[in-house]
């Protein structure tokens, strides 16, 4: 995947969210990571990713 | 917190309003273009048409250059373009230039970027320079040409009316009002154009509603000249801040306003200088500091969908506005107006039809478009327009740092050369196609250095004069008298053309010498290869292998389908 690519993922990916609506976004991106995780179809990779994402995770600043 | 503010390290002239002999009220020399607006844009365009021999008027509604913060940062595109209007050692000598940035968050480097800087290159990158110099450095440039470009201060437009072979003018400065005639109109009156609004054209595109402020400061640091984007940094938490330097001690300043913050209120000295220290206070810098300038910037992604009308052309953000976040504001314009300056002479001189100022749009406007495509996802991800942008930001900051293969998503895709890849111009792209390397029809030279034939050092780009120019690579020697042959003819045309021999290392009689051995394989070129090269320096199209007087006949079309495509079908 190029990195123009990747920023176009990315922007559909905050697009679709955005169209969502906030209460509906953390469905949907439970929805796309277990996608993701059956598309990856490797165990351990999906465990060591479900860590990666757990770690150093801090609240965003409060406004 | 309270603290003197300091003036910019710099004091603009100021310039009397100036009356041209009027009859009843109508000035009596009828103008061939008139520039609305001094300013990059404005200046450039005069200074493009004034180098090609065709006089020009400028309008500036105020009496002096500008004051503030506004454009910072200039690219190596628009340097190229302002060595060509002899404008570069000004630029050079005061500004200061950079490659790289480091983005931050929560006080974690997540990413080092670098723009494009190799052994080839001649200019840097990215060059900083306020605004006011910007322009002081290309008023002097005018001032060097004032046989042909009669600047006029304190003139303002009040009204224009647009006839089918031109257009009618009415100004007002301070001593009265009059009313000019000219052939050709350039508005390069900036976002607020007068001459878009009388025109009833309307800009197109979305307005973001995040707000930043921005503040000058003048404060000693050893600090080096790149870029630190801080998000969500201590001293700022939920924000956004941008810091440049810029010459002479100016720091520049940029910071997001959290949801909800009033911007009036907010860019109040009360409200902006705690926030400054506490910035200061985060990066180490301990020096002493003063407050220059404030002001609120918005993010617009807007344009119009055609920048040519009748006789009237806009260019600059009178045309388009990009957002700040990539750099893309003065460079877009200053790229407008080389594109412009030429095609209009080549019309104002009746060496061209009137139909090139078309390409002019096509090329621009594509151009605008390209640059908001980069300048919406700069802006999506500095002030994140809705909860999604702003969630999934807060996810690539987190995770950048561990994980480099998101860094792309964080890089701020500052402005780069644009490819004309869809110009009605590009000719022959059959040609084109036989070549595996090097510009295609509609980019720009890349740059590569040469040894001149008086045996200094230089650069391709060193070799485009304000023409256009034929690039003749060999394996050893002089033009051949069918390609002198060629450029007279359309020298005698009006277009001025000229001939460049490219030599590989050891080669004789040429007007540059591949020393470094890079330039054939850049190029994808081989010995017999031509390159024909418009005065804007993009390539209109190129020839391989093919036998020369073929590759002459149709460099002809070529050139005959530019100047007067009516003539071709």
């Amino acid at each position: 995947m190029s990195d123009d690519e990747l920023d176009a993922v990315y922007t559909h990916l905050c697009q679709a969210l955005g169209a969502q609506g906030e209460a509906q976004a953390p469905l949907m991106l439970a929805r796309l990571a277990l996608l993701l995780i059956d598309k990856l179809g490797d165990a351990p990779a999906a465990h060591a990713l479900i860590e990666a994402a757990a770690q150093d995770l801090r609240p965003p600043a409060a406004d | 917190m309270s603290r003197q503010f300091a003036p910019y390290p710099f004091e603009a002239t100021r310039h009397a309003a100036r009356m041209p002999p009027l009859e009843h009220g109508d000035e009596a020399q009828h103008h061939a273009v008139v520039v609305v607006g001094a300013g990059p844009v404005g200046f450039c365009t005069a200074i493009g048409l004034a180098q090609q021999g065709v006089p020009v008027v400028l309008l500036e509604a105020d009496e002096s250059v500008c004051f503030g913060s506004r454009a910072i940062c200039i690219s190596r595109r628009s340097l190229q373009i302002l060595q060509r209007l002899g404008a570069l050692p000004g630029f050079m000598r005061h500004g200061l230039p950079w490659t790289g940035g480091r983005s931050f968050y929560r006080g974690e480097q997540v990413l080092h970027f670098t723009m494009p800087q190799d052994a080839n290159q001649k200019l840097p990158p990215m060059l900083n320079l306020a605004q006011y110099r910007i322009e002081q450095i290309l008023l002097e440039r005018a001032q060097e040409l004032s046989d042909l470009i009669d600047i006029r201060w304190q003139t303002r437009v009040t009204s224009l009316q647009a006839r089918d072979d031109g257009v009618d003018l009415i100004v007002r400065t301070p001593t009265g009002a009059y009313r000019m005639h000219t052939d050709w109109l350039v508005a390069a009156d900036g976002g607020r154009s007068t001459v878009r609004e009388a025109l009833g054209l309307k800009l197109q595109g979305t307005s973001y509603e995040g707000r930043y402020v921005i503040v000058d400061i003048r404060m000693k640091s050893a600090r080096p000249t790149e870029r630190p984007a801080y998000f969500d940094p201590p001293c700022n938490p939920g924000s956004t801040v941008l810091v440049h330097k810029q010459p002479d001690d100016v720091w520049r300043i940029d910071y997001q306003l959290r949801e909800g913050e009033d911007p009036e209120e907010a860019v109040l000295p009360h409200n902006v200088l705690p926030r400054v220290q506490s910035l200061l206070d985060m990066m180490g810098e301990t020096a002493d500091w003063a407050p220059i300038w404030t002001g609120l910037y918005k993010a617009n992604a807007l344009t119009l969908d055609r920048y040519h009308h009748g006789h009237v052309l806009l260019a600059g953000d009178a045309a388009h506005l990009v957002p700040i976040f990539g750099v893309r504001g003065a460079n877009s314009g200053i790229d407008d107006a080389d594109n412009l300056a030429w095609k209009l002479a080549l019309v104002a001189r009746g060496a061209a039809s009137p139909q090139l100022l078309a390409s002019y749009s096509h090329e621009r406007v594509a151009a605008a478009h390209e640059n908001l495509a980069h300048g919406r996802k700069s802006t999506e991800f500095m002030a994140p327009p809705d909860f999604a942008f702003e969630l999934m930001r807060t996810a690539v900051l987190g995770l950048a740092g561990r994980h480099p293969g998101l860094r792309p998503l964080i890089n701020p895709r500052q402005t780069s050369a644009i490819c004309y890849r869809d110009s009605p111009l590009n000719a022959w792209p059959e040609r084109s196609a036989a070549f595996a390397a090097g510009p295609v029809p509609g980019q720009v030279l890349p740059e590569c250095p040469l040894t001149l034939a008086d045996g200094s050092e230089g650069h391709i780009t060193d070799l485009l004069r304000g023409g256009f120019t034929a690039l003749w690579f060999t394996d050893t020697g002089p033009v051949p008298e069918t390609l002198q042959a060629w450029a007279r003819l359309w020298n005698h045309r009006g277009a001025r053309c000229t001939i460049c021999t490219l030599a590989r290392a050891g080669g004789a009689h040429a007007d540059a010498v591949d020393h470094t051995g890079r330039l054939f394989d850049l190029y994808g070129a081989q010995s017999g290869s031509l390159l024909l090269v418009r005065p804007d320096g993009h390539v209109l199209a190129r020839w391989l292998d093919v036998p020369l007087p073929v590759a002459l006949a149709e460099a002809g079309t070529a050139m005959q389908a530019l100047l007067q495509p009516e003539d071709v079908g």
